[in-house]
């Protein structure tokens, strides 16, 4: 064969370790050698190949040698999921704004690549230059939930990086991890170095510094380590240690030496105006989940939706200004060229000046192309006027809901306020105004949950499906039903996980129950999904040997339907001896000791359990935004309390007074949040 | 008023990786950012009036692509396809542009032939050079040569020669200095069937000829003895690099 280049590069996973050195120097540093050429032949054989590329508008490629500290920022999941992770975006923009460090992105390869490049040596890279993992200061992944955990082993094998923390030393980087899923960090213990929790945009200047200075001052791993366990908000495992009883519980897990925290607390941004992250914000060249500006209206949640791990601990709220919001959505879209904007949040209808803020983004882009979007999961007719406003240019396809159970009580025990005749008339309004779809998330496998509550999901779909025909024949109903999955740092901790086959025959329930009504669609999951979840998210440091054999079995994108590595799964628990059941489906008592116990969400542990004990008698907990504090512990010790906004008339006009039918017309006011709580169109 | 434009622009480095059903919507947002009044097309989903006469081969570098631009209002040419050209991602670049005038042919039309390059990397130089210079003579004096085409929906036999209007072969530097790369053009007739680059090395080699490292689509335009004359600028893009060739 004429012609033919080199098969196999070795210079690129296995240098010597004294190369590795030298690219891990300080300012002057070489450059390391890049995977491009190497990778460039593979591209054409494998799918979606321009995910591989980089060179996107505004990516950011700084020169190495001019730099001392370099990150390489991850989402563990292809990049058509990962790349739109605001997290990875703003640290982004954050750490290359400063002038002596770098910042490269990486996202886990597709099978098919990852087979040609192990073949050929070429290790897990960074899309900008191509660099090899091994050469970067801070390999920082985010976890946004547990079914990542097997692609970031593969990440670290692949990049020529120990597996184990405790194998690494001063040539490998710090692997790092972010994301809700680092509130529980135990199954992947043995594999980080540290876990950081809660919001980034401060930590990671700080940890940015103590790597810095560890690097000029030539420190060792182990130092660098315990330096980085004395920045708040960071948890390195390796010098905690987990103590079981002898009938195999947690008794505590307890700092090994002196002077580290007992209790890791999370870090919290007080006022995200000072941190108007992302701004520039990578143009992808190909296509992903979410192609859009984005722009994160408020952090944090307090309706307290008992299962929402995400609405725990994140708290509290804070918010942006509407003229920060209208100045970055203006300059984005500029600088973009992105047609769509989304208004991010846990519940973006909640800000205190929405009103405000959609009609001042209605007027700037009405007429063009630019069409903007609110993640609208909430039920009431404010969020059918809000969507109305949002798309005056004219696309009024479908709207989402997300009443999560179906019966009253069962609301009632998750804290989802939403009474059946809200959602009724909410239907009415939309189906009214020219919507033509709706869908409607629902959740299997909640506490306390009976066959009656199975069934009413499908009674409601039909009680709407009734709604959107009498609109239309055309008109459609989506129930969207996912089997519940109980997660740390929620009063749902300490629940049961329905096993699949019961979720599996609750599905049934409600496919029986609609069956003859065709214009219902019936999406669902794979109840086997939920498995893998269930066990990662509360599971402790001893389900990681079960992690380290499911990817050794060949487990990676646990989350991908295309993917079924449930059995590699049962067989990594049948190898390890860890019991699928004691993790997930027992319910676990007042005083269990959890393996997250030591991370500080900001939410006490005995307030978790009095709105557990209330979820079970079906008892709801007001927003605390709008009613009193009922101590949930995490204000205290911050700044702040809760940010019920700023003066939203300082922009635009406040609407005086919420009308009374808040179902109304496009052209009418818009109430805030706070009125239309005032005027109790919220609540039940 | 509308205006039309007619550009053409290069896919090299990273964006040869880019699908032809990623590349529109690469356009559409460059021209947002660079804010110029392209016109919309009517309906529930209005998009740019933007249009490319064929798809490239992913993984294919090109100085030859071509677009179709509609305006709803005057531009500056000059000036705005200059900005348009910079806030494209890196190696998406336009080289030249005429205005359309009413009544002109359909873009695809002028587009008849294709120079194509195909660059391997520099081992075997001599050799390589010989080997293909001979499997070219050969196939220029047949009349007919079949190749089978592979693809996920069954096998496809094509007779590549009635395409083949020329072909040569070179050794030239390595722009890394580092030995001898050979090259390998051919100006290919755009008719249908169409012969692509693998159809070509399909009926050079006998499986003793390796991929070669980079495919180039140089230009496209009218077929010529000694190259094609280019489509926006009639200039001759010749076969043989360096030499300008004379018209027939």
């Amino acid at each position: 064969m004429l012609g033919a280049a080199d098969d196999v590069r070795t210079d690129l996973l296995l240098p010597a370790r004294v190369d590795r050195a030298t690219c891990r120097g300080g300012v002057g540093a070489p450059t390391p050698p890049t995977a491009r050429e190497a990778l460039e032949p593979l591209l054409v054989d494998v799918r979606k190949p321009a995910q591989y590329v980089g060179g996107e508008h505004n990516m950011v490629v700084k020169d190495w040698g001019s730099t001392d500290v370099r990150w390489l920022l991850c989402y563990p999941d292809t990049y058509e999921v990962g790349q739109p992770n605001q997290g990875i975006q703003i640290l982004y923009e954050i750490l290359n704004g400063r002038p002596t460090t770098l910042a490269e992105r990486a996202y886990a390869p597709w099978m098919d690549l990852e087979e040609r490049m192990r073949a050929r040596g070429i290790p897990t890279f960074s899309l900008e230059r191509h660099s090899p993992l091994w050469a970067f200061d801070v390999f920082a992944v985010t976890l946004p939930h547990e079914l990542g955990h097997t692609n970031l082993l593969n990440l670290l094998d692949l990049g020529g990086v120990a597996l184990r923390s405790s194998d690494r030393d001063e040539q490998d980087p710090i692997v790092l991890v972010g994301g809700h899923a680092a509130f529980n960090p135990e199954p992947l213990a043995p594999f980080i170095d540290a876990a950081v929790m809660g919001d980034g945009e401060e930590v990671v200047i700080e940890i940015d510094d103590v790597v810095r200075a560890a690097k000029r001052d030539g420190r060792t791993r182990a130092e660098l380590l315990r330096a980085l366990a004395h920045v708040e908000g960071v948890y390195v495992p390796s010098l905690y240690e987990a103590r079981y009883t002898d009938d195999g519980r947690l008794a505590r897990t307890v700092p090994v030496g002196a002077g580290l925290p007992t209790l890791v607390p999370k870090r919290t941004v007080q006022d995200l105006e000072e941190w108007p992250y992302p701004r520039r914000q990578i143009v992808p060249m190909t296509e992903t989940v979410h192609e859009r500006f984005s722009v994160e209206i408020f952090r944090g949640c307090t309706r307290g939706c008992r299962f929402c791990q995400a609405g725990m601990i994140t708290r509290p709220v804070r918010e942006r200004r509407p003229e920060t919001v209208q100045r970055l959505v203006e300059e984005g879209v500029a600088d973009t060229g992105f047609e769509e904007v989304g208004l991010l949040s846990l519940s973006s209808a909640d800000h205190s000046a929405i009103a405000p803020i959609a009609r001042s983004l209605g007027d700037t882009y009405e007429g063009t192309v630019t069409s903007l979007s609110l993640p609208s999961t909430r039920v009431d007719a404010f969020n059918v006027t809000l969507s109305n406003e949002l798309t005056r240019n004219g696309r009024r396809s479908g709207l989402t809901f997300a009443p999560e159970a179906g019966s009253e009580r069962m609301r009632a025990v998750i804290n989802k306020m939403v009474s059946e005749e809200d959602l009724l008339r909410t239907a009415e309004v939309a189906f009214s105004q020219g919507w033509r779809q709706i869908k409607l998330y629902f959740m299997v496998g909640l506490p306390t949950e009976t066959d009656e509550d199975v069934l009413a999901i499908a009674d409601l779909g039909i009680a709407v499906y009734r709604i959107a025909r009498a609109h239309g024949k055309a008109n459609k109903v989506t129930l969207s039903v996912g089997g519940f999955v109980p997660k740390p740092h929620t009063p749902f901790q300490w629940a049961p996980q329905d096993t699949p086959e019961e979720i599996r025959r609750k599905l049934t329930l409600i496919r029986q129950r609609i069956r003859t009504h065709d214009g219902i669609k019936l999406r669902t999951n794979d109840p086997e999904e939920g498995v893998i979840e269930g066990l990662l998210a509360r599971g402790d440091r001893r389900v990681a040997e079960v992690v380290e054999r499911a990817w050794r079995l060949g487990a990676r994108f646990d989350g991908w339907h295309e993917v079924p590595t449930l059995p590699l799964w049962h067989q990594a628990l049948a190898d390890t001896g860890v019991e699928l059941a004691w993790y997930s489906q027992r319910q676990r008592d007042e005083d269990e000791v959890l393996p997250w116990d030591h991370l500080d969400s900001g939410l006490e542990k005995g307030w978790l359990w009095e709105d557990w004990e209330d979820a079970r008698r079906a008892v709801q907990l007001d927003d605390c935004r709008w009613s009193p504090c009922y101590d949930c512990g995490v204000c205290p010790g911050l700044d702040l309390v809760h940010d019920t906004g700023y003066q939203p008339g300082a922009l635009l006009p406040v609407i005086p007074n919420a009308p009374k039918d808040l179902g109304g017309s496009s052209d009418g006011a818009l109430p805030t949040a706070a009125e239309r709580y005032a005027a109790g169109q919220v609540t039940r | 008023m509308s205006v039309r434009y007619r550009v053409r622009w290069t896919k090299e480095g990273r964006t040869r990786f880019v699908s032809a059903r990623d590349q529109s919507s690469i356009w559409e947002r460059a021209i947002r950012r660079a804010d110029l009044p392209i016109a919309y097309s009517e309906g529930f989903t209005p998009h740019a009036r933007v249009s490319f006469p064929d798809a490239l081969p992913v993984g294919v570098a090109s100085t030859g692509e071509y677009a179709e631009l509609t305006f709803a209002a005057p531009i500056s040419a000059d000036h705005d396809l200059a900005r348009l050209s910079d806030t494209l991602p890196d190696g998406m670049d336009i080289l030249t542009y005429t205005e359309v005038p009413a009544g002109a042919p359909k873009l695809a039309s002028l587009l008849r032939a294709t120079l194509w390059e195909l660059v391997w990397p520099p081992v075997d130089a001599t050799a390589l050079t010989t080997l293909l210079g001979r499997r070219c003579s050969t196939l220029l004096v047949s009349t007919s040569h079949e190749v089978v085409r592979h693809r996920h929906d069954g096998d496809r036999t094509l007779d590549v020669r009635p395409a083949v209007v020329e072909l040569a072969v070179a050794p030239g530097p390595d722009p890394d200095g580092s030995g001898t790369r050979t090259t390998l053009r051919a100006v290919l007739l755009n008719d249908a069937p169409t012969i692509r680059p693998a159809d070509l090395l399909a009926a050079l080699s006998e499986k003793d000829i390796a991929p070669p490292a980079l495919v180039r689509r140089v230009a496209q335009g009218a077929p010529e003895a000694g190259g094609v004359v280019e489509a926006l600028s009639g200039g001759v893009e010749p076969v043989r690099p360096g030499v300008v060739a004379e018209a027939a």
